[in-house]
């Protein structure tokens, strides 16, 4: 045994490990960083998600906004109500309510718009649109290839058998992640709307209804029925398509029944012809009220 | 005047390209399959594989010039001294990084500890004091300005070969693969075939 090859390598290794200690310990003290405790608590009541809908690009970034006042306690779309309370328990604030919104989806048409070509390329709607402006004809339906879906973070989108997709009111937090990764989401094919039962005009285009009729069976067609039948004065057509004034609507479905086109929906209900059980025990009791395509379920496609 | 600088050329170009450290050595293939799902991640990971490997190599080859060597320990000895030096001066960094620059700090800070003791990190510092020393028979040394330019290089070879493997993996994600052959196995076949294509580049300029 060579003792001194054996010393030499224990006192190189200590005073290597003596060296970094040394400047570990110094750098600690010297570039110490004070982290706010309330960061930590914030951070802990909040989804961690990430979705960004509150403008920051992580929830860790947005419990530092909030700590710093930058922020309102409530600003957390995802969290809702019971984030907004932890968060004000946690920063040692008053609570306040938050209004709720969910994402609806504009377009009644999936496999009732014609097509104008057969795309057989990534499936994905941002690659469908890139080649020739997509293969729907209608220029602000949704293609259906369901990159809202997979973009949602909460998993509250499913693409139905019409090739639509299907928001989950319960699941829905108006993160408005699908809104900004849906290609056609600046054109209002995905829009927030109020959370609490309403109706949606499954119609997004402003082409004139002759040439609307043309690709597509389920369009707006400007006849204002809708309009002249809303006790609340909530419906009007603007542009050449019927828009909700959800200040005013209070959810009472006159517009849906009356409708011919059946383009004016419930929210969140999953099927348009209208099984009771879609319905997603928030949206509204409409009294006496029957789609008239009851008898033609399943018979679509 | 010439010749070291056709010296440090060659250096930089068989560090980076002949002599990959990913697709001809393979070393270093964990955060080769694990962070390169997306470019902005690899980006992150060149950015902070190329600044750790050159403080690491620089610390490594003063260590080894001036305290293992005059001792006569550095063969047996250079594994665990390195990780220490490495794993110290990474954690160093990172709190200078969270004072000084916390904008670099977020952007690099999650892969800071990944990388702390990385076996391409550890296999550049090694290689950076004793060239070829994996197959022990070089009775050369680099110097100290060899080292950092051998250290680029590598580090520049591992982030060239990484962001072009992420961007063809993402590629992939929308490409019509087989359901069966999705993901990891496709990032396999692929990582075989950019494997192939360097190793077609051994020879060049008589590396």
């Amino acid at each position: 045994m060579d003792f001194v090859l054996v010393a030499k390598a224990v006192g190189a290794l200590a005073a290597i490990g003596l060296i970094a200690a040394g400047m570990l310990s110094a750098a600690s003290r010297r570039f110490t960083v004070d982290v706010d405790p309330r960061i930590e608590s914030v951070l802990a009541a909040l989804p961690g998600a990430n979705c960004g809908a509150c403008g920051n690009p992580s929830c860790f970034s947005a419990a530092e906004a909030m700590v710093a006042d930058t922020l309102p306690v409530t600003a957390c779309t995802a969290g809702g109500q019971s984030v907004a309370d932890s968060v004000a328990e946690a920063l040692g604030v008053e609570k306040c309510a938050v209004s709720s919104a969910v994402s609806m989806r504009h377009c009644g048409g999936g496999r009732a718009a014609s097509r104008s070509f057969d795309y057989a390329g990534v499936m994905s709607c941002t690659a469908a649109l890139r080649v020739a402006g997509g293969d729907l004809a209608c220029p602000n339906g949704c293609l259906g290839f369901g990159d809202c879906a997979r973009a949602c973070p909460f998993n509250a989108i499913s693409m139905d058998e019409r090739g639509l997709p299907v928001i989950d009111l319960d699941a829905c937090t108006g993160c408005e992640v699908c809104v900004s990764e849906c290609p056609r989401g600046r054109l209002d094919l995905l829009r927030m709307g109020p959370a609490e039962g309403s109706v949606v005009v499954r119609c997004a285009s402003h082409d004139r209804p002759k040439a609307r009729k043309g690709y597509c069976s389920m369009c707006c067609i400007s006849c204002k029925k809708c309009e002249k039948a809303c006790p609340h004065d909530a419906i009007h057509v603007v542009d050449l398509l019927a828009v909700v004034d959800y200040d005013k609507c209070t959810g009472c479905g006159v517009c849906v029944d009356v409708c011919p086109q059946e383009c004016i929906d419930l929210s969140g209900r999953t099927n348009i012809w209208g099984d009771p059980a879609f319905l997603d025990g928030r949206g509204p009791k409409v009294e006496g009220f029957m789609p008239r395509k009851a008898d033609e379920a399943g018979s679509h496609d | 005047m010439m010749e070291t600088l056709a010296h440090f050329a060659l250096l930089l170009v068989g560090a980076a390209l002949v002599n990959n450290i990913l697709l001809t050595r393979f070393i270093g293939l964990c955060p080769f399959f694990g962070v390169s799902n997306a470019m902005e991640t690899s980006w992150g990971m060149a950015g902070a594989v190329l600044f750790v490997m050159t403080l690491a190599s620089t610390a490594t080859w003063v260590f080894w010039n001036w305290l293992l060597v005059p001792l006569g320990v550095g063969e047996f000895l250079y594994i665990p001294a390195f990780i220490l030096v490495i794993a110290s001066l990474v954690q160093f960094v990172e709190m200078y990084l969270r004072k000084a620059a916390p904008s670099l700090y977020r952007s690099l800070g999650i892969f800071l500890p990944l990388i702390t003791t990385n076996c391409a990190v550890l296999a550049t510092a090694t290689e950076a004091v004793k060239p070829g020393f994996f197959k022990m028979n070089l009775a050369y040394g680099f110097g100290f300005g060899e080292a950092v330019v051998y250290t680029v290089g590598v580090a520049l070879g591992f982030g060239f070969a990484l962001i072009t493997f992420a961007a063809l993996r993402e590629r992939l994600e929308v490409a019509p693969v087989p359901d069966v052959m999705r993901g990891t196995p496709m990032a396999f076949i692929t990582a075989g075939l950019l494997s192939l294509g360097y190793v077609g580049l051994s020879g060049l300029f008589g590396l």
